[in-house]
């Protein structure tokens, strides 16, 4: 194929490849469908063409947004849903319009809008990825993008004060979660054993609210009482981003292995110096003292003829 | 408004059902979720007057059309009006498993994202289409200067929303194409079956109804949005037959797919 394709998003944390929703669905995807990314995490912002974040930079082409990615990447035939029907397809693009429709209200309220959260989680670890002076601004203008977009979609009357709207979205967001929990059953992913597109796009939501954390979780904790969605999340996070549950990341797992290899040799060679000498110990005599008077008898005998041929 | 004072009540008699003034002022939107709501009623056999208002916008708890009127109770949009129905005791839905509920709610929130956001950038951002027919449509009640300023404030309200949501840049052959991926998925979905979810007609096709036949006989500037929906065959043979099955009859005045096209009545 032609020269690989680098991704820019954010950098990852907490076990995740990627803290942002949309930037993890898009690396999910590509993991799926075994298109070559380079991924570049952003150290300052501002070099990212338009801001909006994640973007694949490709050898003649720019493109922003996940559904917009995915789908160039469909046209370079790294297609993960190529063994869907159509009806399969068709409910792809549903529950993809629900989890925009109920899920990422929660999603940004919960690391954008709550003040605890944002304060003492999202903005530091934001802020610490963007160049100054941009840090001091950009986490404050993501906040309120997000808190403009909740209010100008689910915050119109009956709903006055953001409290209310807040119930609202977490209670839509929890059924979210119940209704995707019921669809995903038992099964490994949601259509069969090989992910697709819905997979990632469910990945990318799911797993932030699975594996950041926060101080104030009620999302999280809803989250972890359906087990099937943990697994899928904990699943996809072991096969395809080579990382274990517990968060080491691929260099330190590398060099875990490196160092267990090492002592395994170092223990075979131990074992090995302790069979020679168990041989040897065998194979030499058994008496001591006779074989010493032996050797004496040998030793003086030879040691006098030393001796002799020593003397000048 | 608790839940069992709702149930108490049977479905009266006089339940009315308000929307805006159906020749001169209501837009495409708005006459879709009007659709829908009437549509969802006559499949679950409840009676509803509907009544044109020109401040029907204003008389609606949420400021969204329509609105019901029932007993001493005021419910404004297809979703709480579903649960409202519901607490009554009539649902479409009750016999359909927990997979395919949430196969339901999906695809009525796809056609919320997609079709009723296209129809709304249609509606306030395209400026042609805004200047010949929204604008003189939404202020036709009311005298100059206020039509103007009703109708300013409207679309900088509904272009705020869509910069929020990230529809501002889109252009419209990209709206259109969202339109025809929606399309289609509701095509793949629906197959050859009668209704989504096979025999009995639900919410979801209530609200499919609603948007798909508003797009059929609503004339535009263009015809790009209704040829959209004409590639689906099988999507304009459900808009026309849930039309015979649950309109034809009741509502004099409503003209079928087949008179509005030949017609090429305007909305203006």
């Amino acid at each position: 194929m032609a020269a690989p394709m680098e991704l820019r998003c954010w950098a990852g944390g907490w076990g995740l490849p990627s803290v942002h929703p949309q930037s993890l669905t898009v690396m999910a995807y590509a993991k799926f469908s075994g298109a070559p990314l380079t991924v570049n995490t952003i150290s300052s912002s501002w070099k990212a063409p338009k801001g909006d974040i994640p973007v694949l930079i490709s050898e003649d082409s720019v493109v922003s947004q996940p559904a917009k990615i995915l789908n160039f990447l469909r046209k370079r035939k790294y297609n993960a849903d190529y063994e869907l029907s159509a009806k399969q397809g068709a409910d792809t693009l549903a529950y993809i319009a629900l989890l925009e429709e109920k899920l990422l209200p929660a999603l940004l309220h919960t690391f954008w809008i709550e003040a605890e959260n944002y304060c003492s989680v999202t903005k530091p670890w934001f802020a610490s990825r963007i160049a100054f002076p941009l840090s001091l601004y950009l986490p404050g203008k993501m906040s309120r993008e997000a808190l403009n977009r909740i209010l100008l979609t689910k915050g119109g009357p009956p709903l006055y004060s953001l409290t209310e709207v807040e119930a609202q979205v977490y209670r839509d967001a929890k059924e979210c979660l119940n209704l995707l929990s019921k669809r995903l059953g038992t099964s490994q992913f949601f259509f069969g054993d090989t992910p697709t597109t819905l997979d990632a796009f469910v990945f990318g939501f799911l797993a932030p609210v699975y594996k950041v954390c926060f101080p104030r979780v009620q999302l999280q904790e809803h989250l972890k009482q359906l087990p099937n969605l943990c697994r899928f999340c904990d699943d996809i996070l072991t096969c395809y981003f080579r990382l274990s549950v517990s968060g080491h990341s691929p260099a330190g797992q590398d060099t875990a292995d490196a160092n267990l290899q090492k002592l395994t040799q170092l223990v075979n060679k131990e074992s090995n110096l302790i069979e020679k000498m168990d041989d040897n110990l065998r194979k030499s005599p058994q008496h001591p003292p006779r074989k010493l008077t032996t050797l004496k008898l040998a030793a003086g005998g030879e040691e006098t003829s030393a001796l002799d041929r020593l003397s000048p | 408004i608790s839940p069992l004072s709702t149930a108490a009540e049977p479905w009266p008699e006089n339940a009315v059902l308000y929307q805006q003034l159906k020749d001169e002022q209501i837009l495409l939107s708005d006459n879709a979720s009007s659709l829908a709501v009437q549509a969802f009623l006559q499949m679950c056999n409840l009676p509803i007057q509907v009544v044109c208002r020109a401040n029907a916008e204003y008389m609606s708890p949420s400021g969204k059309l329509p609105f019901i009127h029932v007993g001493n109770q005021v419910v404004s949009e297809l979703g709480p009006i579903v649960q409202f129905v519901k607490a009554k005791g009539h649902s479409l839905s009750d016999g359909l498993d927990e997979v395919q509920k949430a196969e339901m709610k999906a695809y009525m929130e796809l056609v919320n994202n997609m079709l009723l956001t296209a129809e709304l950038y249609l509606q306030w951002c395209d400026d042609v289409t805004v200047e010949e027919i929204t604008h003189p449509r939404y202020g036709s009640p009311y005298p100059w200067p206020l039509n103007r300023i009703l109708s300013y404030q409207k679309q900088w309200e509904v272009r705020r929303k869509m910069k929020a949501i990230g529809w501002a840049g889109k252009t419209l052959e990209q709206v259109l194409e969202d339109v025809d991926q929606c399309c289609q998925a509701l095509s793949q979905r629906l197959g050859t079956q009668p209704y989504f979810f096979n025999k009995q007609p639900t919410e979801l096709d209530a609200l499919v109804f609603g948007h798909l036949f508003t797009i059929l006989t609503t004339q535009l500037i263009t015809d790009e949005l209704s040829e959209k929906v004409k590639n689906y065959s099988n999507l304009t043979a459900f808009c026309r037959r849930i039309e015979q099955q649950y309109f034809e009859g009741h509502d004099k005045d409503s003209s079928t797919i087949a008179d509005r096209c030949a017609k090429r009545s305007l909305l203006r």
